[in-house]
């Protein structure tokens, strides 16, 4: 009885001594490094985007914000790794589009409502692009060849993911079919785009220099405008396709972190976007910085993610 | 073109650029030499450096890092018999038993000369081949690379002397492994019996860690008696021998052949996007062997073994180097986490960037031939320092060595995931190694297992023919070669059969 | 006819491949991939037992001398050791998400070293648990400060 009496005061008394160690650690959150996790390897288009905005968001949180690449299994283990993070504001979440598409897919059984907006940081307009090794010159050609021969346009694409989805909007706002190859990533698709071995993929304006060697050609962006990087590409609606696709990439953080954690967080994410230094990096992206607050930023997650239902039932793809 | 080259050079050779390529080197050397640590993310150490820097100083100190993690790797190889970085692999399956031998000098000594000859023989082409070596990659559909992994694998498990059937259940076993967990294509859950440790996949890194660390080390503790520490048997007594490096130099020229097609496999692997040092190390491994007019003392401490493994996978530094400057399409996370940089400071990639930024172009060229005399003189300070590990005892060396395995295998993405595999694959490769399994077919396996299924899949999804496999030309040579190896490899071991008797393993 | 190390090994790896191979043709597939989840993996499982079933046969074929000849020229092994490296490995994986990366090292160091080549003064001990810290320490600082890898902390101390 006796020696319950001592182990139960000992635990006690460990408890108080950690808590009154993290009690005023929480008053000035934060007090040590961040974790950022980017679901994706190092070098691909969500790693590029976030570590110059990790850049700035350090300078305006005063701790370092440290990007750790949890790739594998296109995205989920991530996305799972952020979920099951301790909801204390040192683990934020660099998240794009895929969370919706995986979810319904049946891949992963994480929803973007596991977590709570942080803000919304880029947005990427996708770009049609097209081998220089097919013979078309424009969309017109393109569309008329594709009727012609259904199912036979080959298209470089990750399965369930943003560069499927993209084509396959196209294909049904045209009424054309697409053969469907699964390439994983953009540096595999553009290989595979280069040697002919597909006819067409989904990239965005970083690829401009390929174009301008005339080695791809861009065909049509799914931006509202005309893009100044490259005022000759059409956007899909001035080709009468009601389609505006930009990848957008946003910050996260797991249910439950504390309110005024969340606070400091939105605040120093609204500083970093209106740096112009990130401005300028984004631009080298073929990236607009797309700033939303916490609260618009949730509204927009809703809408996404209702779309993205609509989107994957259209296409036969979902599976809850 | 010559001038250019020139010019690069002279300008790399400023203070501002020379001292990050040397730190940058410097820094890979290390980063190369800790198992765990791989150059991707010791690239990623030094990319936030490079947001401040004049771009081409932020490419010559990742160049840096590139050149002295491709050499590192061969220091843990050669004293702990675990590969520093996965491009080192087969420089283990000699420059160990070589250093067991009594020479660890003169085996560290013969990587480290090999990675400069094979790494400045691969500048040459760098330099003035790239455009036509580049764009065989573009040649390259999933036919093409499918006919390569099943040559490469067909060539690798004729590698063992014992037994030609255990080379095949190794590579199968290294195959399956990376089937496990979610499908590349789809995502569909694999064997995974409803875990979710299992459905996170078995990733390379950890697994490679895992069986060649435990392997190594748990076989040495087996010979450890009782309870008083001793140095680990198998470095015991080691001391530093006189070796020279005149010496060393005339056993790497004696052969040029082996030398230059070391140096042209490396390159090859590197052109083509996906596989990496780690296969070139492993394919160059494997013709040294089979070109050797000395195959049976391979795996016991060869000059051979190690001076094909080194030059590769530092020629296969400057095939890597070639796409990325060709196409703008990095061929591996190195030379991705490069492009992002570029990218950052504006540079606009791809095929124009040779002319269009030609100081840009040859300075990374120019970065990336100095680099090899900066790993040199950077090997000649740290070695006898690096040798001391020898004299460390085991109950010392061995804890230390798994704490920087675990710390590796966690930071591969930041999960305990990569730990637990770990662990797990020590388990299996301990195991392995007693049953008699040799451990280089399932290495390659392992390296492969992936991209085969991806490149299968794709062909079949492209075009559901498969005589394409057959009738494309490229294609169709390599699995030509792939049977001739069987074959060859079949034929070989009949003639040998009576003369090999089947060793107890000994790792 | 007896069976040896490689026939039970095979046994083992040919029912494995088959347990598998049954499960490769249950894999749900996706409507847009010509060929299922399973197509590639029944391949590699169909020759690894293939293989592994050849590898049974070859140790049953096989005269037996070699084995006893080796047996004798093989060195007294010490396989309790390498168990209680494999156990505090194990242990120390387990505990390191709990206690977090710095004390966890610490405890596994120590132990590790201990079980490898037990101290018999204090000036040993000393040694050891300076060893231990020493690591714990400096591969903390190392990864954490230079190598920007956030290591895990302890779930149960936050440390």
């Amino acid at each position: 009885m006796a020696r319950t009496f001592v182990t139960t005061a000992g635990v006690a008394a460990l408890t108080g001594v950690l808590a009154a160690l993290s009690a005023p650690a929480m008053a000035q959150y934060p007090d040590r490094p961040i974790k950022m996790i980017v679901p994706w390897a190092a070098g691909g288009d969500t790693d590029n985007i976030f570590r110059p905005f990790a850049v700035e968001f350090q300078k305006h949180l005063g701790q370092p914000v440290v990007v750790a690449n949890v790739g594998g299994a296109s995205g989920t283990v991530g996305a799972r790794e952020a979920q099951k993070s301790a909801p204390d504001g040192y683990t934020v979440y660099a998240v794009h589009d895929y969370i919706h598409l995986t979810f319904y897919a049946g891949i992963s059984d994480v929803k973007y409502s596991d977590f709570e907006p942080i803000c919304l940081v880029a947005a990427t307009p996708s770009v049609l692009t097209a081998s220089a090794k097919t013979p078309w010159k424009n969309w017109q050609e393109l569309a008329d060849d594709a009727r012609k021969r259904p199912g036979e346009i080959t298209v470089g694409a990750t399965l369930g993911s943003t560069s499927h989805i993209f084509p396959a909007m196209i294909e049904k706002a045209s009424g054309v079919k697409f053969k469907f190859v699964s390439y994983e990533g953009l540096a595999p698709r553009m290989n595979a785009l280069l040697g002919g071995h597909i006819n067409l993929t989904d990239s965005n304006l970083t690829q401009k220099g390929k174009v301008e060697a005339g080695l791809l050609r861009f065909i049509a962006i799914a931006s509202e405008k005309r893009d100044p990087e490259a005022p000759d590409v059409p956007t899909l609606k001035e080709l009468g396709m009601n389609i505006v696709y930009e990848v957008v990439r946003g910050v996260l953080v797991p249910k439950g972190t504390p309110a005024p954690v969340r606070a400091k967080l939105e605040e120093a994410c609204t500083k970093a976007t209106k740096e112009p230094a990130f401005a300028q990096s984004m631009k080298a992206q073929g990236t607009r910085v797309a700033y939303l607050n916490a609260s618009d930023y949730g509204k927009f997650l809703d809408k996404i993610d209702s779309e993205s239902k609509v989107i994957m039932t259209d296409l036969g793809l979902i599976k809850k | 073109m010559l001038d250019l080259l020139w010019h690069g050079l002279v300008n790399v050779a400023q203070w501002k650029y020379l001292f990050p390529l040397f730190a940058g080197t410097f820094i890979g050397v290390i980063g190369g030499s800790l198992p765990g640590v791989t150059i991707t993310m010791t690239v990623i150490v030094v990319l936030p450096f490079t947001y401040g820097l004049d771009p081409l100083a932020g490419l010559a100190a990742m160049t840096g890092v590139y050149v002295g993690g491709s050499t590192g790797g061969l220091i843990a190889c050669c004293l702990l018999g675990i590969p520093g970085s996965p491009a080192s692999i087969a420089t283990t399956f000699d420059g160990f038993p070589m250093a067991r031998n009594g020479e660890p000098g003169r085996a560290i000594w013969l990587g480290v000369w090999a990675s400069v000859w094979g790494g400045l023989l691969g500048a040459l082409f760098l330099v003035f081949l790239t455009g036509p070596l580049a764009a065989i990659a573009l040649e390259f559909g999933p036919w093409e690379y499918f006919s390569l992994f099943v040559l490469a694998m067909a060539m690798v498990a004729g590698l063992t002397e014992s037994s030609l059937l255990k080379g095949l259940i190794s590579t199968a076993i290294g195959l399956l492994i990376t089937v496990v967990g979610h499908d590349p294509i789809g995502s569909v859950p694999r064997f995974t019996f409803g875990s979710e440790f299992i459905g996170g996949g078995f990733p390379f890194l950890p697994v490679l860690i895992g069986i060649f660390a435990f392997a190594q080390i748990m076989t040495d503790l087996e010979k450890l008696d009782g309870s008083r520490g001793q140095p680990a048997q198998s470095l015991a007594g080691v001391r530093l021998e006189r070796f020279s490096h005149l010496k060393v130099n005339i056993e790497i020229f004696r052969q040029p052949f082996l030398l230059a097609w070391a140096t042209i496999v490396g390159l090859i692997i590197g052109i083509l996007p996906a596989i990496g040092g780690s296969a070139s190390s492993v394919m160059a491994y494997d013709q040294a062997k089979k070109f050797s007019k000395t195959p049976q003392l391979f795996g016991k401490g060869h000059p051979e073994g190690i001076i094909a493994s080194e030059a590769s996978n530092n020629a296969n530094v400057s095939g890597s180097l070639m796409t990325i400057m060709a196409f703008g399409i990095p061929g591996d996370a190195v030379t991705a986490v490069m492009l992002g940089a570029m990218t950052i400071h504006g540079i606009q990639s791809g095929p124009l960037f040779i002319s269009q930024n030609p100081d840009l172009a040859y300075g990374i060229y120019a970065a990336y031939i100095l680099a090899h005399p900066c790993m040199l003189l950077i090997c000649v300070a740290l070695m006898p320092l690096m040798l001391r590990v020898t004299s460390v005892r085991m109950a010392v060396l061995a804890p230390v060595v798994l704490v920087l395995c675990v710390v590796g295998a966690y930071a591969l993405n930041n999960t305990m995931q990569s730990v637990y595999v770990l662990l797990l694959f020590g388990v299996v490769g301990y195991v392995l190694v007693k049953l008699g399994f040799p451990l280089a077919p399932l290495i390659l396996g392992l390296i492969l297992g992936d991209q085969i299924e991806i490149n299968l899949v794709r062909a079949i999804m492209t075009d559901p023919n498969p005589l394409l496999f057959l009738t494309r030309p490229i294609s169709g040579v390599l699995l030509l070669a792939a049977v001739a190896s069987v074959v060859l490899a079949i034929w070989q071991h009949l003639r040998h059969q009576n003369r090999v008797v089947e060793e107890e393993p000994d790792f | 006819m007896s069976i040896g190390r490689d026939g039970i090994a095979g046994l083992v790896l040919l029912a494995i491949s088959l347990v598998l191979l049954v499960k490769s043709f249950q894999l749900p597939s996706l409507p847009i991939v010509p060929v299922g989840p399973g197509f590639y993996p029944a391949i590699v499982l169909s020759f690894m037992a293939a293989a592994s079933a050849l590898l049974v046969l070859q140790d049953l074929m096989k005269g037996r001398p070699a084995a006893a000849a080796a047996a004798t020229v093989t060195p007294s092994r010490n396989y309790r050791l390498v168990a209680i490296a494999f156990a505090i490995v194990g242990a120390y994986v387990v505990l390191l998400p709990l206690l977090g990366f710095r004390l966890a090292t610490v405890l596994f160091v120590g132990a590790l070293q201990a079980a490898l080549g037990r101290p018999q003064t204090a000036r040993q001990w000393t040694v050891l648990a300076a060893i231990a810290i020493g690591t714990a320490m400096v591969s903390y600082f190392i990864f954490e400060r230079y190598l920007l890898v956030l290591l895990p902390r302890g779930a149960w101390t936050g440390f």
